[in-house]
């Protein structure tokens, strides 16, 4: 990041990429919880490396064998022999007649892949048609929205699992990174109408998106990034986007004006969070919403940087979040900086710095290299 | 715990310590043993006591692993199909995932699940889930997964008599709760043809009582201006609403705008906020929505004050 080189600087950048580097070492047996959503750690790693332009690709380079053994491609007992494909989280996953691939793992090993510049993978080993088919069969064709895995027995989307909008943006950012572009390129494994017909039903009556009217960022930026990978934004209505800019603009916690009323008597509310973003009306400043909401705004308007002032919530990450000893960033100044919430600081940092694709989470120059090297 | 026997399972066991690999876990040797069971027992796809008693072992030590739940309800299925009774069998389960649930607050797979098994069940009871809904929201009172499969089951039940007495609770314990108010506007919005004038206008009043009570609370506010949205249709009350949310505004609007330390305090940024979006769609009361967005930007609301700008070149 371009602060990091000049000269002393409030980002810890050094102590960052060891803290990432460190997630992608041997880690101890309290991490085997997540264990089945290893790809997780490693895209948050990757990330969180790339973002501070660690050359990932020659440091983890030797790694790409065994990260494509986490792709696996089925063929369906059925008459046309079709074939579906995607990725395990983990390779404790992979288990004989057992469909276990999921879209989370999926889209978090492409990126990852992406990142680590394995172009030949994508050109000539990932089979896109039957990746795209597995995207199609987690689809409901009731709703319109996904599941984010199938029965491992029958191959129909699962009945156990749930759908929401973290899926759909899952669902069509993987169909995405397969190539498709245009309505009719979606529709070829979707029922793309379907879909953003259930988008549309998750908006709330007072801007922003969630289940049941309570709007959350995090939906939010997953509904506002499908659309946007849809090229659909314009879909919404001007007065649901300016209610959407005033939500999330609203999210930002202030201590000043009439605010300051709050500290005593609003459990959740912290002067200390001035500048900081939360996910919901309420609520503490929290990392992860930084990233969630500067996100959706940046899909909204042109003027989100001057709309939300982003020096103060750069002040609230830098000062507050970020661990000058460990590295990282925790959610809070409370806990220990964790992987998740390093990930998505830094990444908010770099959506500011206008380097990053928040759509794919990936920095901007990466996928611009990508797009340019594989066109499908 | 009934012991089961598994010596006659052939482990498949999970390979470790591989060369190129990332993230590298330490793997115990309770957790290699239990993976190396459950993925032959999921090869296998046995559906059998042994195999139900396994997957909850596994939920314990990994319950984000997604196949396990999708493996446990296919057993529960075929079991409940051989058993006696198999309303006591379901019950029985649903017992089993209420213990899961208080030890996995933050797991949403739980709730997926749960939606299932009700689907499968006979006779299923929102009764009978309304004490883990307690429990959950009293550990977490803005747990989204946990409103959200509360909603579900209204949904499922056709059942919303308890929500309006059950958000007041909330809403009286901690008023800054903002589920609670939007899960107000969950059950309005169900309700929307079968309510009274009468009951339209005694929510009104409860909101006007909490807004007393704590004017600087934007969830009231925000609950205000949907609950007017939703029936404007049926009731005008903008006048009333109006006068309410000037008394907390003081006589800001007839001061001159000079610098902010010659404004007076005043009790609530949100009611100039709701004040201005109301008069900012009336070409006569226009004016006073720009002087009351400008009041926000300068002293009231002053981190926004590139939106309040924002609206104001709106209004021109």
């Amino acid at each position: 990041m371009c602060q990091a080189t000049n000269g002393p600087s409030r980002v810890v950048t050094k102590k960052h990429r060891k803290f990432f580097e460190r997630h992608l070492q041997l880690l101890p047996s309290s991490h085997q919880g997540h264990d089945v959503n290893r790809m997780a750690i490693i895209f948050y790693s990757i990330s969180g490396l790339s973002i501070f332009d660690v050359n990932v690709s020659a440091k983890y380079g030797d790694h790409l064998g065994w990260m494509r053994k986490h792709y696996i491609k089925t063929v369906l007992d059925d008459t046309e022999n079709t074939a579906i494909s995607g990725f395990v989280g983990s390779l404790v996953m992979n288990i004989p007649h057992a469909t276990t691939i999921n879209l989370p793992n999926t889209l978090f090993a492409l990126l990852s892949m992406i990142m680590l510049r394995d172009y030949e993978y994508f050109e000539t080993i990932l089979d896109k048609r039957s990746l795209a088919r597995f995207v199609s069969k987690c689809q409901r064709p009731d709703r319109g929205s996904f599941v984010s895995c199938l029965d491992y027995k029958t191959n129909c989307g699962s009945s156990v699992d749930s759908d929401d909008l973290r899926f759909c943006y899952i669902a069509v950012a993987i169909l995405y990174i397969c190539g498709c572009r245009s309505k009719e390129d979606f529709d070829e494994y979707i029922d793309t109408e379907k879909l953003l017909g259930y988008i549309m039903s998750q908006q709330c009556y007072n801007g922003a998106f969630g289940a049941h009217n309570e709007p959350h960022s995090g939906y939010t930026s997953c509904a506002l990034s499908t659309l946007a990978l849809l090229s659909s934004l314009e879909k919404l209505s001007d007065k649901f986007k300016e209610d959407t800019i005033t939500w999330l603009l609203h999210r930002q916690v202030s201590s000043h004006g009439c605010m300051k009323f709050e500290s005593e008597l609003n459990a959740s509310y912290d002067q200390s969070d001035d500048g900081g973003f939360q996910g919901r009306e309420n609520k503490f400043a929290d990392t992860c919403y930084a990233f969630w909401c500067l996100n959706s705004l940046h899909l909204l308007t042109k003027d989100w940087k001057m709309l939300c002032q982003t020096e103060l919530v750069t002040n609230y990450l830098l000062d507050r979040t970020q661990k000058t000893l460990t590295g990282g960033f925790s959610k809070n100044d409370e806990e220990d900086a964790d992987l998740y919430h390093s990930c998505l600081g830094s990444a908010a940092l770099a959506l500011i710095e206008g380097k990053f694709n928040g759509e794919l989470c990936i920095p901007q120059e990466i996928f611009n290299d990508f797009s340019k090297r594989c066109c499908f | 715990m009934e012991e089961y026997d598994y010596s006659d399972v052939k482990p498949l066991p999970i390979e470790t310590d591989l060369q190129d690999e990332l993230c590298r876990i330490m793997y115990t040797e309770d957790y290699k043993r239990l993976m190396g069971l459950a993925r032959a027992l999921i090869s296998l796809n046995e559906l059998s006591p042994r195999a139900l008693q396994l997957t909850a072992e596994i939920i314990d030590v990994a319950p984000a692993f997604y196949t396990i739940w999708n493996y446990r309800f296919n057993i529960v299925r075929h079991m409940m199909s051989e058993s006696e009774d198999t309303v006591l069998y379901l019950n029985k389960e649903l017992d089993w995932l209420d213990e899961v649930t208080l030890n996995n607050p933050k797991n949403y797979q739980i709730w997926s699940y749960r939606q299932s098994l009700l689907k499968l069940h006979p006779s299923p009871s929102f009764k009978r889930e309304l004490p883990i809904l307690k429990l959950m929201i009293d550990d977490d009172s803005k747990n989204y997964h946990v409103w959200s499969y509360r909603k579900w089951c209204c949904l499922f039940f056709s059942d919303f008599q308890h929500e309006l007495a059950y958000a007041s609770d909330l809403i009286e314990t901690d008023i800054y709760n903002n589920s609670a108010w939007t899960h107000r506007m969950f059950y309005w919005v169900n309700a929307k043809d079968v309510i009274s004038k009468v009951e339209l206008a005694d929510e009104l009043q409860f909101i006007m009582d909490k807004i007393q009570l704590v004017p600087q609370n934007i969830s009231p506010w925000t609950y205000l201006r949907g609950f007017q949205e939703l029936f404007h249709d049926r009731l005008q009350w903008d006048s009333k609403v109006v006068d309410f949310a000037t008394t907390f505004i003081g006589d800001v609007l007839s001061l001159p705008i000079g610098s902010p330390e010659d404004l007076p305090e005043i009790e609530s940024s949100y009611a100039l906020e709701f004040l201005a979006y109301h008069w900012g769609a009336d070409p006569c009361t226009r004016d006073n929505a720009v002087k009351a967005y400008s009041l926000l930007a300068i002293k009231y609301d002053p981190i926004r004050k590139n939106l309040w700008h924002h609206k104001i070149n709106n209004l021109n």
